[in-house]
């Protein structure tokens, strides 16, 4: 097998090679003009393709073009939004074409692994979302552009904190412990989704005005290229570049308001009172003297009104026929919760140099961030819901600045007052990022047919941050200390070097486009902290101090086919054979092959005179992907660790490290899912409507697995290790309506459905009917998640609870489902699967609309069947009202349940948190011509407009399914003006 | 021109490539991690190799951001210490637990399952020490240098400790050596028979430990290393429980060992009873200990050990942490406290004294007014406890444990959140307790009561507590243990060897869920195997009767 698979490498290299010996033809000057078919105007910028090459070019500021071809060649002329066109030269020199403005815009490029294809020519799932359908609104991460915009791509930000993350999902996780994340490619460099500690987005370098596309590669005969990354799916960013024209100037600006949709329901300062002195079995009254006077809501202290700003300037054009683009963003985001925000410089520039009579093509680009976040502390949203709101927000005590503090009265484990908490907070960091990459695409003279391809990229993330709290402000959080420095670095280090050859040949009716190519990267990631704790004489003391360095290398071998017959039927084969540092010599590498057969019907002569079918075309792949991703570097190697201070023993009468053999398995491997899928893409009525349809069946074996081992195999009671399957089987449906399409009238709608359904198939080594799962949760809030064969994973595993007749729960008081008696309430054997956090269904609506001047946008978003567990319910509960010498606020659901002792694994906690979600609304007005080519546009919007849930929490998209008091998503309301020039 | 540049590339290319698939061949760039194969390279790290075996019974891991050493949902909940406490103490009379956290009620009341959160980390964290021993035992085979010889003794001592709770807890644990390579494999019992299993571990441990006797160093040569005299002490543990491990009495050798400790004059009684329980109770300031778990404010700590042991019973109320035990930090967890029955079977003869509320107390004169200087208790809000699960409030609290020094002083290397007091394993005591039951069982009493009357003039300062010959009975004995070692996690040992734990009539608050107590079924006298290693291990037979 070893053998097969270096002869597997050279044959590549060899093939390769050849075609680098073969003739060449004589070859034409074609020039010519490309324009409007209705009014004539020029289109500029439009593109000129030699069919079947990348050889083409993008017409002038007057639409004019001029291309060397071989005669016999075809010669494609499309535009955004326009009908393309293609024209077989013969010996004409001169060609001026006018193309028809089409309804949609499916015949575009699109970019896939190493390449890019006609959308029409695609034979994968892809799913492209350009810059026009993106999210409106002050949006400062990559991914909230996309989110509800793809079928079956679930994006769930992680709260409203400024410059906050999100995870991203496609066709839901292929992975149980293993990362879930889909690769990301940005113009080509796949990124580390390890965040550089101090930053809580690794897309956060992209700033959202620089993205052109995103396109999303969903089935594996796409992915497949991607080999060991790919089972989650891949997401190609591509950015803005410039174009041939004249030097175009754009500003966009806008200004936020952000504001707290609502505040959790808890007991008014009169209520608590109330409550507490009326259940005098509960609450001693000697207690009661712990109760102040006051009235306070805790949460409207440390919330606020959030005025945020974003201006992006960026300047395109041809410099020498160079393209270029050069933007700079500038960010300034507050948080709704006090002492949050976050200051973001972004820079970026794309050239496009060409050399050598254009053989060779040069893309460079750099991007660049400098980030200042304020995290604040997130903790206080928690301690808002739980301080007494009979207390004052200050007393003007001695300590900790004038604040209430449970602790100035003896109470050292009270709720921390949020306001003190969130202002003493110094939680900063500085994160600088670059990535910069050359892509040279080098067109062999003798050979125009084939190319190769070389791509450098570095990718450097460096971060400098602190969570100080001063002296003054002892915590429960920096317990024993009064006050802490806490300085803490980090950098992420990514080298790429992708190399490949192309070629691409026609035949009569056949058409080969054949790629093979090597790809080496090195990622590394260091970090380091250090935390001195300052006791209250003001001596200090390390408390802390952790360091860690790491490193993984993948090196890949693939090669793509695709032919063509007849332009009607497609076939595309890709193989990949990935090697990953992570494993032994022995299962490092991994072969990854696919296929894929695309049939065009509307080709077919029994269509293509049907004027209401406008596109038809049946795709069917297959193909098997990896993941190697497991969050360890080192996962097969025997390792010993040291420990450090706080966790050394005393040996030979002196205090020592100790050294710790770690558990590894040496047999460790990547994880595979096999993808099949099915899909048809339609286009009617001109393709007014248009959209596709896709049915797939992800099986993933030899999962990553953390599972519980025999006690005594190893170096603990979990190994991560290849056990297990699971299958995820969807449909999705996209759907484009474009209703109105005149002169100065347009109207579209995009419509988008995704179903997933993901189920356990195997879980263990032995196959133990009895297993119960793997099970979620902690000491202190019980186990009520479980992952479990014939289950998806992590369903919620609870206890079915008692109702009166009044319809009221009854406090402890289970249904004894084991039947064996004893303590119900908590018991494993008496849990019952209820329910999963996943949804169902998942739905995005959006719809644009322009008339004349004015235009007008929005989008929404359908979640159904999803379901949280609403833990900050589940910690109300009487008994916790008078804790160890002080008093607790308690949400007011706590009316409900009416619980003196709380009962986290009551499956009434377990709620269904579907949702409808309008997430923007956008209305604006363009101003043409102002001065010379100046023109502007001012635009309103409003994000997060309305949410219709069942669910009683604030908020029901919960990622994983615990609702554990998050930042608060905000409403924000834009203005926005931009300038054109 | 281009057919050069072609070859050119073509021979860089496989350079390259040649050259950049030797890339993946890495071995980790942190400094702190040590290819095992290299464990022999520096003689420090087989020191700190060892140093890991001991500190796997007291916490968590290795700190530093590294994982903890076992895979749980709190990582000093589940400790060796503290599920140890917890199975050996909130199951019994001497203690019940306030808090809600899964699985605590069930050890309250005798209720558990296998799934129990606490019985499953013990038995997960014991043979994880007998790995990591293994691995220990089997790197150092083979090398002469007299240190390491000791070492390799030492790692073996430890692993019969492991063995030696894995017996009396689990009854049959999974059994490895140094023979069984780390992997992938399904470890067996040493017998499918729990009976017969327990009984073939208990002529591994006796031979193991009989073994190494005179290969470890000497009593007190590097405290807080095992030596000669912990091994003696935990064989005559071991024999003292023969009856219940295999069957058949050993009181014989129990006298043995205890007399090898005993006989060696290199340890005494602590004058001050509350040394043994305060930051200097290690042996080099403290003559009783004979073998502890290490703890130190600076070095050693975690919300585990004594740290646990004195914060749990703490509470704001009735005694706040500032006036007796120092831990002023993250305190006051108000959980662990006594049942009344603690109170009126064992401290019998003290009540006799002070009536229904035995132990007054002011701050001043903390715990002074008992005659019985080990009496480290006050009666909280009530002596009954209203539910099984009710809050800290109700019950006897107990303060025996303290991070201060034994005369009320700071502590070397104090931590206002974590006590350096260490773990005690091992006194003096013990030596001369079990010997008093041996006699008794061998019928010399007035063996037994010359021993028992030597912890008593300890306990009272004086004479005034002896015993007679008369007033020994197998119960005094019970009780005096009690009274010596509560919450030291002996208790639910020692109620098993002397047929109470469960079925035998004596019946404490909430034991088995009812207020006055009942009596429980005869298998809890050993504990369930997990359900994580029945589903893990095909190879593994669960208890009789789970």
């Amino acid at each position: 097998m070893k053998k097969n698979l270096i002869s597997f490498r050279i044959l590549l290299l060899f093939v390769a090679c050849t075609f680098a010996f073969q003739a060449f033809a004589q070859e034409i000057q074609v020039s010519g003009k490309v324009s409007d078919a209705k009014d004539g105007s020029s289109l500029p910028g439009a593109t000129v393709q030699v069919k079947g090459t990348t050889i083409g070019m993008l017409t002038d500021l007057d639409g004019k073009f001029s291309v060397k071809v071989k005669p016999g060649s075809v010669l494609s002329f499309s535009f955004i939004g326009y009908d393309p066109q293609e024209v077989t030269i013969t010996n004409q020199t001169t060609l001026n074409i006018a193309l028809l403005q089409s309804s949609t815009t499916l015949e575009q490029v699109v970019v896939i692994g190493y390449g890019t294809v006609k959308k029409t020519d695609a034979t994968g799932s892809i799913s492209v979302t350009s810059s026009k359908d993106f999210n409106k609104g002050a949006i400062t991460s990559p991914q909230d552009l996309l989110v509800g915009k793809s079928a079956g791509v679930v994006i769930t930000n992680s709260g409203g904190a400024p410059g906050s993350g999100a995870t991203i999902r496609v066709r839901g996780g292929s992975s149980l412990n293993a990362s879930n994340d889909p690769l990301i490619i940005i113009d080509g460099v796949p990124i580390d989704n390890n965040n550089v500690s101090g930053s809580s987005n690794f897309l956060s370098f992209v700033n959202p005005n620089d993205i052109e596309t995103f396109t999303v590669l969903k089935d594996a005969s796409a992915t497949a290229i991607y080999g060991s990354r790919a089972s989650n799916g891949v997401i190609l960013i591509t950015t803005k570049k410039g174009s041939v024209g004249a030097m175009k100037i754009t500003y966009d600006g806008n200004t936020s308001v952000a504001n707290a949709i609502k505040y959790l329901d808890v007991y008014s300062g009169d209520q608590m009172r109330d409550i507490a002195y009326s259940n005098k079995a509960l609450y001693s009254p000697e207690t009661y003297n712990l109760l102040g006077s006051q009235n306070t809501n805790w949460q409207k202290e440390i919330y606020r009104t959030a005025i945020s700003q974003d201006h992006n300037l960026s300047v395109s054009g041809a410099a020498k026929n160079m393209p270029y683009r050069v933007s700079v963003g500038y960010t300034d985001q507050n948080g709704i919760l006090k002492n949050t925000d976050m200051q973001r410089t972004t820079a970026s520039l794309s050239l496009d140099p060409t050399f050598f009579k254009k053989d060779l093509k040069v893309s460079i680009n750099v991007k660049g961030m400098h980030t200042n976040q304020n995290y604040g502390e997130t903790g206080a949203i928690g301690s808002a819901i739980n301080m007494d709101p009979t207390q004052v927000v200050k007393d003007n005590g001695v300590l900790y600045d004038g604040y209430y503090q449970w602790a100035n009265y003896g109470a050292s484990l009270g709720t921390p007052n949020p306001v003190e908490q969130l202002m003493a907070a110094d939680n900063k960091s500085v994160v600088q990022r670059v990535i910069a990459n050359a892509q040279f695409n080098y067109k062999f003279r003798f050979l125009p047919d084939l190319k190769a391809n070389l791509n450098l990229a570095t990718d450097y993330a460096k971060s400098d941050g602190h969570n100080n709290r001063p002296i003054t402000s002892p915590s429960v959080i920096t317990n024993p200390y009064w006050g802490k420095i806490n300085d803490y670095t980090g950098k992420n280090y990514n080298n790429l070097l992708d190399f490949y050859l192309n070629y691409v040949k026609e035949f009569g009716v056949n058409k080969v486009d054949l790629t093979a190519g090597y790809s080496w990267q090195h990622f590394k990631r260091e970090g380091n902290s250090r935390t001195t704790g300052f006791f209250r004489t003001g001596q200090t003391q390390q408390v802390d101090k952790t360091a860690f360095i790491t490193e993984n290398y993948l090196v890949s071998f693939f090669g793509r086919l695709n032919y063509t017959l007849l332009d009607r039927y497609l076939v595309t084969f890709t193989l990949r054979d990935d090697g990953s540092s992570r494993f032994s010599k022995d299962n490092r590498w991994g072969l990854f092959p696919s296929a894929a057969f695309a049939w065009k019907l509307k080709e077919e002569s029994f269509l293509k005179d049907v004027k209401a079918v406008s596109d038809l075309k049946l795709r069917l792949g297959w193909g098997v992907t990896g993941q190697q991703d497991i969050g360890n570097d080192y996962p097969a190697q025997a390792l010993y660790v040291q420990s450090s201070i706080g966790s050394y023993y005393m040996i030979g009468g002196e205090n020592i490290p100790t050294l710790r053999p770690d558990p590894y398995d040496p047999n460790i491997k990547w994880e595979q899912t096999t993808t099949q899928n099915i899909g048809l893409d339609f286009g009617f009525a001109d393709n007014r409507i248009s959209g596709s349809f896709d049915l797939y069946k992800r099986v993933t074996d030899d999962l990553l697995n953390q599972i519980a081992i025999p006690s005594g195999s190893n170096f603990s009671n979990t190994l991560t290790t290849n056990v297990g399957s699971l299958e995820n089987t969807g449909a999705e449906l996209s759907l484009n309506l474009v209703p109105i399409s005149k002169q100065d009238m347009y109207l579209s709608f995009g419509f988008n459905v995704g179903y997933n359904k993901n189920e356990i198939t195997k879980l263990l080594v032995s196959d133990d009917p009895n297993f119960i799962g793997i099970l979620y949760g902690d000491g202190m809030t019980g186990t009520k998640q479980v992952t479990r064969v014939g289950y998806p994973a992590r369903a919620f595993f609870v206890n079915q609870q008692v109702y009166d007749a009044n319809g009221n729960p009854l406090e402890g008081l289970y249904v004894d489902l084991s039947g064996q008696g004893g303590t119900v309430n908590g018991d494993n054997a008496d849990k019952y699967i209820y329910h999963n956090p996943a949804p169902d269904y998942l739905l995005g609506l959006s719809a644009r609309f322009t008339y004349k001047n004015f235009d007008f946008s929005a989008s929404s978003r359908a979640s159904i069947g999803n379901y949280v567990y609403n833990q900050v319910a589940a910690s109300a509960s009487y008994d916790q009202m008078y804790q160890i010498g002080y008093w607790k606020n308690m949400p007011t659901y706590l009316d409900d349940t009416k619980f003196v002792k709380r009962q986290f694994t009551s499956d009434y906690f377990v709620e269904n948190a579907s949702f409808f979600k309008l997430d923007n609304l956008s209305a604006g007005y363009k101003f043409e011509n102002i001065y010379k080519k100046l023109n502007a546009r001012v635009s309103f919007t409003v994000q997060n407009v309305l949410t219709v849930t069942k669910y009683k929490g604030l908020d029901p998209e919960v990622s994983d399914g615990i609702d554990n008091n998050f930042y608060p998503r905000p409403r924000t309301f834009m203005l926005g003006v931009s300038f054109s020039y | 021109m281009n057919k050069i540049l072609i070859i050119a590339g073509f021979f860089l290319s496989t350079l390259m490539i040649s050259s950049c698939v030797k890339d993946l061949d890495v071995t980790p760039l942190d400094k702190n991690k040590i290819l095992s194969g290299n464990l022999n390279d520096d003689p420090a790290y087989l020191q700190q190799a060892l140093g890991k075996v001991y500190a796997s019974f007291i916490i968590a891991g290795q700190g530093g951001g590294y994982s903890d050493d076992i895979t749980a949902s709190d990582n000093n909940f589940f400790t060796t210490t503290r599920a140890l406490w917890n199975l050996q103490e909130i199951t019994t009379d001497e203690a019940i637990c306030a808090w809600g956290d899964v699985g605590i009620a069930d050890l309250n009341t005798q209720t558990w399952s296998p799934q129990n959160p606490f019985l499953t980390a013990l038995y997960q964290r014991l043979s994880l020490s007998v790995t990591y021993a293994n691995e220990f035992i089997r790197n150092t085979e083979g090398n002469n240098d007299p240190k390491v010889v000791q070492y390799n003794a030492e790692a073996r001592f430890l692993r019969a400790l492991a063995y030696t709770y894995g017996m009396d807890l689990f009854g049959n644990p999974p059994f490895t050596t140094e023979k069984d390579q780390v992997g992938n494999f399904f470890p067996k019992q040493l017998d499918e028979n729990m009976v017969e299993g327990r009984k073939k571990l208990f002529n591994y441990i006796t031979t193991e430990l009989r073994n190494i006797e005179n290969k470890l160093g000497a009593p007190k040569f590097s405290y807080p290393q095992a030596d000669q005299a912990a091994c003696w002490m935990l064989l005559a543990r071991v024999y003292l429980n023969a009856e219940v491990y295999t069957g058949t009495e050993k009181y014989d050798s129990v006298i043995i060992y205890t007399n090898k400790v005993l006989s060696s004059n290199k340890y005494s009684l602590a004058t001050n009873y509350r040394q043994n329980f305060s930051a200097d109770n290690d042996a080099t300031r403290n003559p009783e200990m004979i073998f502890s778990w290490n703890l130190d404010g600076v070095y050693t700590q975690g919300y585990v050990g004594t740290t646990f042991i004195i914060e749990s019973s703490s509470d704001a109320r009735y005694i706040r942490a500032e006036d007796f035990h120092g831990l002023t930090s993250n305190t006051n967890w108000n959980g662990n406290r006594a049942r009344k029955q603690f109170m009126y079977t064992m401290l019998g003869d003290t009540v006799a004294v002070y009536g229904n509320n035995p132990i007054p107390w002011t701050v001043d004169t903390l715990f002074k007014q008992s005659p019985d200087k080990r009496i480290y208790c006050k009666v909280k809000k009530n002596v009954d406890i209203p539910s099984a699960s009710s809050s800290g409030d109700y019950g006897i609290g107990i303060y025996k444990f303290t991070a201060k020094n034994a005369d009320g002083s700071k502590a070397a290397n104090y931590n206002t959140a974590f006590a350096s007091t260490d773990f005690p394993i091992f006194r003096l005591a013990d030596a001369y307790l079990m010997r008093a039951e041996a006699k008794f069982r061998k019928n010399d009493k007035a063996g037994a009561v010359a021993d028992i009357n030597v912890i008593r003039e300890r306990a009272f300062g004086n004479t005034s507590g002896n015993i007679t010959e008369g007033q020994l009975t197998a119960d005094f004995i019970l009780a005096e243990r009690g009274r010596e070692f509560y919450y030291e996690a002996h208790r639910r040992t020692d109620l098993v060897r002397f047929g109470k734990f469960t079925d035998g009539g004596y019946n404490w608050a909430w034991k088995g869920g009812v207020f006055n107590g009942t009596n429980t079924n005869k298998k809890l006298n050993v504990f369930p195997i997990p359900g994580d290693e029945i589903s893990s291990n095909p190879n593994i037979k669960q208890n009789p009767g789970y």
